[in-house]
């Protein structure tokens, strides 16, 4: 399958308003790809129109969301059903600070139906970092069914190894993203621990305007989609 | 300035046990982006920072730093004080802002 499993809509402030539902859907179908997952920042709140606007064009989708944890890391969380992520935004609601968005400096915060239609907003700045470590995060998306998946592993802004200098040893994700394959090879030199084999590797898009969402060439194999779940049905 | 100096001066707890507080602290690092500590930090430093992940003990080990202050009401997680134990790493939480941890320690004299 090809994929692009980390890609943000409308209600990330930083994406374009242009990443509606459908958009993201039909520009998906045009690059030909077979699996794609939605992953705004902090929020789980355009999933159901993301859902029904995928049902509409037979593409197969993942519900996701990118959490920001205390230590400034970025993480995905991947769920196959979409009332996996209901119990997930209600730990988001928690642990998430009340910090009111600046439409002027951050951006729209728009959530749509399935015909791309704004329906509301989210008033919470969603680019803030929630009050949980990062192994608190990964064992609630494991408690609710989902993937964890380190995201961007190398960059210079919120990955793991900008904030905590490497990826910690024995932390349980299932997934690590990075960009290229020069940087997958890159985190094998620098982390002795983790061997090839040990885990399932991501290169996704961080799309935020329709023009950057991948194009046909991540392919994914059955026997790793299903690993990144493991025995979590 | 001795680590035990430092507490005798300051007031401040260590939360870590049973670790030898006669080590000599060269200096002062402040950080809290791992990245960056690891690559700038320099042996001797007493290391300030609010992050309490894990990965704070690693760090500490790599620059040897002399201890870690935790500031600005952070708390270490009961875990990572066990491992600074085991690590021999005196860790001490100053329960006060960064700035105002620097300025106390520039004033015991560190």
């Amino acid at each position: 399958m090809f994929y692009d499993l980390h890609m943000h809509s409308c209600l990330s402030p930083c994406a374009e308003n242009e990443m509606t539902p459908n958009n993201i859907c039909n520009m998906a179908l045009i690059k030909e790809l077979d699996l794609i997952a939605l992953t705004d920042h902090n929020s789980t709140k355009q999933l159901p129109a993301f859902v029904k606007a995928a049902e509409a064009t037979g593409m197969k989708v993942l519900c996701g969301c990118e959490i920001q944890t205390i230590e400034e890391v970025h993480i995905l969380g991947l769920f196959r059903r979409l009332e996996d992520t209901y119990p997930f935004q209600e730990w988001i609601d928690m642990h998430m600070p009340d910090i009111p968005n600046r439409t002027d400096f951050f951006g729209d915060q728009l959530i749509c139906d399935e015909n791309d239609q704004v329906i509301g907003t989210e008033d919470r700045l969603l680019l803030v970092s929630l009050d949980v470590s990062l192994e608190e995060t990964v064992d609630k998306i494991h408690e609710c069914g989902g993937a964890a998946v380190l995201a961007h592993v190398l960059d210079r802004e919120n990955s793991v190894t900008n904030q905590l200098g490497f990826i910690p040893m024995g932390l349980p994700y299932d997934g690590l993203e990075v960009k290229t394959p020069e940087q997958k090879q890159r985190v094998l030199d620098t982390h002795p621990w983790i061997r090839e084999n040990d885990t399932v590797w991501l290169i996704d898009s961080d799309a935020h305007r329709l023009i950057d969402i991948s194009e046909r060439e991540h392919e994914i194999s059955d026997k790793d989609f299903s690993r990144l779940w493991g025995d979590r049905i | 300035m001795l680590i035990s100096e430092l507490i005798e001066k300051t007031g401040w707890k260590p939360v870590t046990k049973n670790v030898d507080l006669n080590t000599e602290i060269t200096g002062v690092y402040c950080g809290d982006l791992l990245s960056w500590v690891m690559g700038n930090g320099e042996p001797g430093q007493a290391w300030i920072t609010v992050q309490v992940h894990m990965n704070i003990i690693a760090v500490s080990k790599l620059r040897e730093f002399s201890c870690i202050l935790i500031a600005d009401g952070a708390n270490l997680p009961e875990e990572i004080a066990a491992r600074a134990e085991e690590e021999e790493i005196a860790v001490i939480e100053t329960g006060i802002p960064v700035f105002e941890t620097a300025k106390k320690m520039i004033e015991a004299g560190v």
